[in-house]
């Protein structure tokens, strides 16, 4: 059966790159969210057993959605991309219980490698 | 008459590009002073020389910098830091306290050389269009008069550096101006094809 997979980012060319960054032969069924709020909804609704995790968005950012799946979601495997690689940002994503940070601008091989890491593909 | 106007796609990929930018700006200052920097959502808009003059319009409370570029894109960077906040900083910085006149002026050109120069670096790097920064100055438009700007159209990238621990707050205005908008939006198209 497809997985629920959500790309949550404010940016439009951002999600397409997720988008395009995920395997072809990986069988996932893709929603989108354009901000925090929007991200936990998908979550909220079933869409996300994974869930791809900007930080850097309106609403709600990507710090207060980690905070809401780790209190409500543990099993939904959160895996954040983001632009802010600051060494505070990255430990408190990793305290906040996602998976892996991904820095911006994605790379496919990366995101490959990391599904395999996570024993997702 | 030139089509000076983003469109939608090109708005996206701008902000995002700009998203990058400062992700390593905030990354290279935070790395001096181990605190996490709030990034805010950057924005994009149009503008007239004098919505430059009017952002450089004196208040008590900030300290700006003037910094402009040359190249395949052409323009200025604005950077507004707050007074509030910068004691704390210049702590973490390893200056001497109390900050004398020559201290506090050498540590807004460090913050502004920190946080510009990423951003501006980063946004033509991805945008694969060469420039090259001057050395910023201070700016105080009560002693330096108006800007004077030869632009009639330019475009504003904005973003803005808080930590709230201390009320810090900077703000990077990259203004790009018409010639460089073109090429701007070119290069977006090249990108987004």
């Amino acid at each position: 059966m497809a997985i629920p997979v959500t790309i949550a980012d404010d940016s439009a060319l951002s999600r397409k790159n997720v988008r395009r960054a995920i395997p072809e032969d990986w069988d996932v069924t893709i929603s989108e969210a354009t901000n925090g709020q929007e991200a936990i909804d998908a979550v909220e609704a079933g869409l996300a057993d994974i869930l791809f995790l900007d930080l850097t968005m309106p609403v709600l950012d990507g710090f207060d959605v980690l905070r809401y799946v780790k209190g409500n979601h543990q099993k939904t495997v959160v895996i954040v991309i983001s632009a802010d690689i600051q060494p505070k940002s990255v430990e408190l994503v990793n305290s906040l219980g996602a998976f892996r940070f991904l820095q911006k601008p994605l790379k496919a091989e990366e995101l490959k490698q990391t599904l395999h890491e996570v024993g997702l593909l | 008459m030139k089509d000076l106007l983003l469109t939608e796609d090109q708005r996206d990929a701008l902000q995002e590009m700009m998203n990058i930018s400062m992700g390593q700006a905030a990354k290279s200052l935070a790395q001096l002073i181990d605190v996490q920097i709030t990034l805010s959502i950057p924005t994009i808009n149009e503008a007239s020389p004098d919505d430059l003059v009017e952002i450089l319009n004196h208040s008590d409370d900030t300290w700006y910098a003037r910094q402009s570029f040359l190249g395949q894109i052409k323009g200025e960077v604005l950077s507004l830091i707050s007074k509030e906040g910068c004691d704390a900083m210049a702590e973490l910085m390893d200056y001497d306290k109390p900050l004398c006149d020559a201290q506090t002026q050498e540590l807004i050109l460090e913050l502004t050389n920190i946080l510009s120069g990423a951003c501006l670096s980063g946004l033509s790097s991805q945008l694969e269009l060469k420039s090259n920064l001057n050395m910023p100055t201070l700016f105080n438009s009560l002693t330096n008069g108006k800007p004077n700007y030869n632009w009639a159209t330019v475009l504003l990238v904005e973003v803005c550096f808080s930590i709230e621990s201390f009320s810090f707050n900077a703000r990077v205005v990259i203004c790009l101006e018409e010639n460089s908008i073109v090429a701007l939006k070119a290069s977006l198209d090249a990108l987004l094809s």
